[in-house]
Order: C-alpha cells, then structure tokens, then sequence
C-alpha cells in the first residue's frame, strides 16, 4: 500500500531535480516553498546536444540559464581575427548549478555580449524577462525578492568585472615600464 | 565549434520540432474554420480572456488562487449582467414593442421621403426611368421576409456562442499559460527565445488593444445615451448600445451606428412622427459628432495610444471579406482579427530583423 502511496505522491525525479536547482540558485534562495513551486510553473526547461548553440555572440538576449546538468562553454567571438580557427575566443567553463545571460533580465534589447555552448547533453532552466513580469505582475512580493538578488548578483558581476580592469591596468602599467623622464632644459616648471 | 555529423542531426531535429509545432496550429486553424460556431466562440472567450486577466490579476496578488480569482469577475460579471438584463429587458422590450409598432409608420414616411425626393430629382434632371419609391419598397418587403427566416438561426448561433465562449475563456485564463508553455517547449532550441519574446509581445499588444477598444466603445455609448436621453429622443439606450457596439468597427463603425438614429431624425423631421419633440436632425447629428470628438480628441490619445491601425482601404476590403464570411459578426470581428494578423507579422517580421541583425 506504501508503495502505491508512494508512487502517486512522489514528483518525478525531473521535476525534484529543477526545483533543486531553483532552491539553490542565488535567485531563487530567498523564495518559500509555495514561491518556489509558482516559478517553477514559470520557468521553461530547455535540452541541448552537445556541440548546440544556446545563444550566440550579438542576438538580442531575453533571459538567463541555469545548467541542471551538463556543461556550458563560454565564448566571445572576434570578427576581426585575421584566421578562422582564432575567431572563437574561449572564456570560462560552467557547471551544474552555473547560471548565465542574467544580464539580459534587465537590459532592454541588449545583445548578448558571447555565446553559450553546450558541451555535454545537457539540461538549463530558462529564465526571461517575460517571466519575471508574470512573477512581478502575479506576485509582487515574490518578484521583489528575485530582482533584489539579481541587482545584488549584477552588482557583485560589476565589481569583480571593475577589478579586473584595474588589475589589467595595473599589469600593463607594469609591462609599459616606468614613463619616461623629460631631459632637464634648464627652467624651473 | 560543431561537426557536421551534428549539424545535420540538429537541423534534422529542429525541422522536426518546427514542423510538428506548425502543424499543431494549422489543425488548430482548420478546426476553428470548420466546426459551427467555434472561430466566433473562440475570438470572443479571446475578448473575455484579455477583458478579464488584470481583474485576475489583482485578485492573485491579494494572494487568492487563481481558481478562485478568476471566478471572483465571472461571477460579478454574471451578476451584473443579471441585474442589466433584470432592468433593462423590460425596457428594451417596450421600446422594441413600440419600435415595432412604428415600423409600418417609420417605413410608410421612409417611402414618402424618397418619393419626394425622386419628384424632386425627377424635376431637375427628367428622369423618366427612376422608380426608386418601387423599388425601396420591394427591398424592404424581401428583407423584412428574409428576416423572419434567418432570425431563428441567428438566435440559436448568438446561444451556442454565449454558453460556449464564456467557458473557453475560463479555461484560457486558468490554464493558457501552461498551454503557451506547452505550444513553446515545442520550438525548436535556436528560435525559443525569438518564440518567447514574440509570444509575450502579441499578447501584451492584444490584451491592450482589446481593452482599449472596448472602453472606448463604452465611452461613446454613454455619450450617445446622455445625449439622446437629454433631448428626449425615443429609443435612447436601444441606439446607444448600437453605437457602442458599432464603434468597435474604426473609420465606418461610428457612421454605421449613427445611421438608425439619424434616420429616425430625419423620417420625424419629414413625416412628423415625432414633431412635437424639439428633436432635429442637426440636434442628432451633433450628439454622434460628440461622441467621436470626445473618442478622437481624449479617448484614443490618452487610452487607445496603443491601438494598431490598419489604413483605411485595408479596413473597407477586410470588413467587406468579413461581411461576406460571416456577414453582421464578420463585420465586427474582422477589425480584431486583422489587426492580430498585422500585428503578428509585423512582430515577426521586426523580430527577425532585430535577431539577426
């Protein structure tokens, strides 16, 4: 009887595995139960062979991803690239629970900055803007906690991305060398 | 960055799910052209669907499930029509009555205006041939005729669409989300996000072209009735809610709904039906120019800013292919059918450009 009991009232393991992925991710930690299980009907979970293309360098973006299995490489394309093979520029390599493309929740027809590829068979929970204003339009109190996290992951991507840029100044200071002193001609400045 | 091993595999399957998703919605269209009644129940539950969601709406964010916030304005809904119905009907049916019973009047001083006029004409311009009394006369016996015949099957199609429509449209506020969700996990992989956004954009253009409209007919209808009712005109709130209704047809749609009350005006002035009302035709005239001035000046710059527009030419073909296939109801739903067809492929065409630009 346990067992029959069991099997009508246990969710698919699918279903269990995305709304694991959900609970965890950054987004989504501050939602209760009843929260999450309302964006879960949401969201749309979307499957990739390896090799596909998620998104490419320069498409108008509409939402972000979240791997729930598989793996996703990132790349930036240079057109400029005097050979084909160094067209592709390799990025970063995303796991389970890696999530990308969360820029294009708030930019309106903002293109995507480099492409995603999937390099295994590989399962993402799609997140986009049309969703998040059903959420906010639906649920107010369960879309703010969601853009509260995501201008807090937005705002941590800024900053990490602003050292960065410091740091690569900083090393091509040093590469530069110190500037070169003017010769003394003899007047005070 | 992929072999060609793949490629094909993924453009053999993206065809595949592309196709199944086209032919998903061609059996759609197919079953909405060809089972009685269901293209006009299902464009109407449309209407009730987008009239209602933001009533919906509210209630769920006062964190009422949906079930329930959807019955909350269907219910309301009902009764408010009860209520119309309870105080209206008997009104609705005396000015029927009485229309009825003006009817011989109305068409003996209709027969005696054109008569006048053919006189008229016949002494400026000597036409011996115009007999325009007869032949107003044999047209209005056979339509008269032709009213009584198709007037049962327009009674039992009004009933079909009024039980059918209000409950497909509970059930595309209940569950058309899932059932989009489900129609987009069908787009193939490298088009979802384009399917998406442009899905979303049709429905939010849609939901406010439809309100839109419909509040601007509500509008010129309460002007029409205060404005008739002021002067005293016979068949107020009958005229008014043909405005109103009319109104939903642009550019021809208001002249449409002015035409009963200023031929009513107009038989009164001649053939002194009602000559002891101080009621003329520029008096009735001027009630309807109101009205469209009042729509044209505040309503459409301020709540219809939203409203698609077709250019004039293409209103007059579509009304005239939605008269010849469905005749008064293809009239008036021709407008909102066109408008979804322009935006949809406008939406489709912008976002093609916009994607692969």
């Amino acid at each position: 009887m346990n067992i029959l009991w069991d099997n009508i009232f246990r969710k698919p393991k699918k279903e269990d595995d995305i709304r694991t992925v959900l609970k965890e991710n950054v987004l989504f930690r501050d939602l209760s139960e009843r929260e999450l299980s309302f964006v879960q009907d949401i969201v749309h979970v979307r499957r990739y062979h390896s090799g596909e293309a998620v998104f490419r360098q320069g498409e108008v973006g509409v939402g972000m991803y979240i791997i729930v299995k598989g793996r996703i490489e990132i790349y930036v394309t240079d057109p400029n690239a005097a050979q084909e093979e160094f067209r592709d520029i390799y990025i970063t390599q995303l796991l389970d629970g890696d999530f990308f493309g969360e820029l294009s929740l708030v930019e309106e027809n903002g293109r995507r900055t480099a492409s995603a590829v999937a390099r295994d068979e590989t399962v993402l929970i799609g997140f986009f803007k049309p969703d998040l204003t059903e959420i906010l339009e639906r649920n107010p109190s369960t879309g703010v906690k969601i853009v509260f996290r995501l201008a807090e992951v937005l705002g941590r991507r800024l900053k990490e991305t602003t050292d960065k840029v410091s740091e690569l100044r900083k090393t091509l200071k040093e590469l530069r060398g110190p500037p070169p002193i003017a010769p003394y001609d003899g007047q005070e400045t | 960055m992929m072999d060609k091993k793949l490629e094909s595999r993924l453009r053999r399957e993206r065809w595949l799910k592309l196709s199944a998703f086209l032919l998903i919605h061609l059996i759609g269209i197919v079953l909405l052209f060809t089972i009685d009644n269901l293209l006009v129940s299902f464009v109407l539950a449309f209407v009730i669907n987008y009239l209602l969601a933001p009533l919906v709406s509210f209630f769920e964010r006062k964190s009422i499930p949906r079930h329930v916030a959807i019955l909350i304005p269907y219910f309301t809904s009902f009764l408010l029509i009860g209520v119309a119905v309870y105080l209206i009907l008997p009104l609705v049916t005396e000015q029927i009555a009485s229309l009825e019973a003006q009817l011989p009047t109305y068409q003996r001083d209709l027969l005696a205006l054109i008569g006048r006029v053919e006189t008229r004409i016949k002494t400026l311009v000597n036409l011996h041939e115009l007999n325009a009394t007869q032949t107003a006369n044999n047209w209005l016996i056979a339509k008269t005729a032709e009213l009584s015949t198709i007037l049962p099957a327009i009674v039992s199609q009004s009933l079909t669409v009024a039980l059918l429509a209000p409950f497909l449209a509970y059930f595309m506020l209940q569950d058309g989300r899932r059932i989009s969700r489900g129609l987009l996990s069908m787009v193939p992989n490298n088009l979802f996000e384009l399917a998406l956004n442009l899905h979303h954009q049709i429905n939010d253009q849609m939901g406010g072209f439809i309100r839109a409209r419909f509040l601007e007919a509500a509008i010129v209808g309460l002007v029409v009735w205060l404005g008739l009712a002021i002067i005293g005109f016979p068949y107020a709130p009958l005229l008014a809610i043909f405005a109103a209704l009319t109104n939903l047809i642009p550019y021809i749609g208001p002249i449409i709904g002015a035409v009963p009350a200023v031929l009513i005006a107009l038989i009164s002035e001649d053939g002194a039906v009602y000559q002891s009302m101080s009621v003329n035709l520029v008096v009735v005239t001027s009630i309807y120019f109101i009205a469209q001035l009042i729509d044209v000046l505040f309503i459409i710059p301020f709540v219809v800013a939203r409203i698609v527009n077709l250019h004039p030419v293409t209103v007059i073909l579509v009304i005239i292919i939605g008269a010849q296939l469905m005749g008064i109801l293809g009239m008036v739903i021709s407008i909102p059918v066109a408008s979804v067809l322009k935006l949809t492929l406008t939406a489709v065409y912008n976002h093609l450009l916009d994607f692969r630009a």
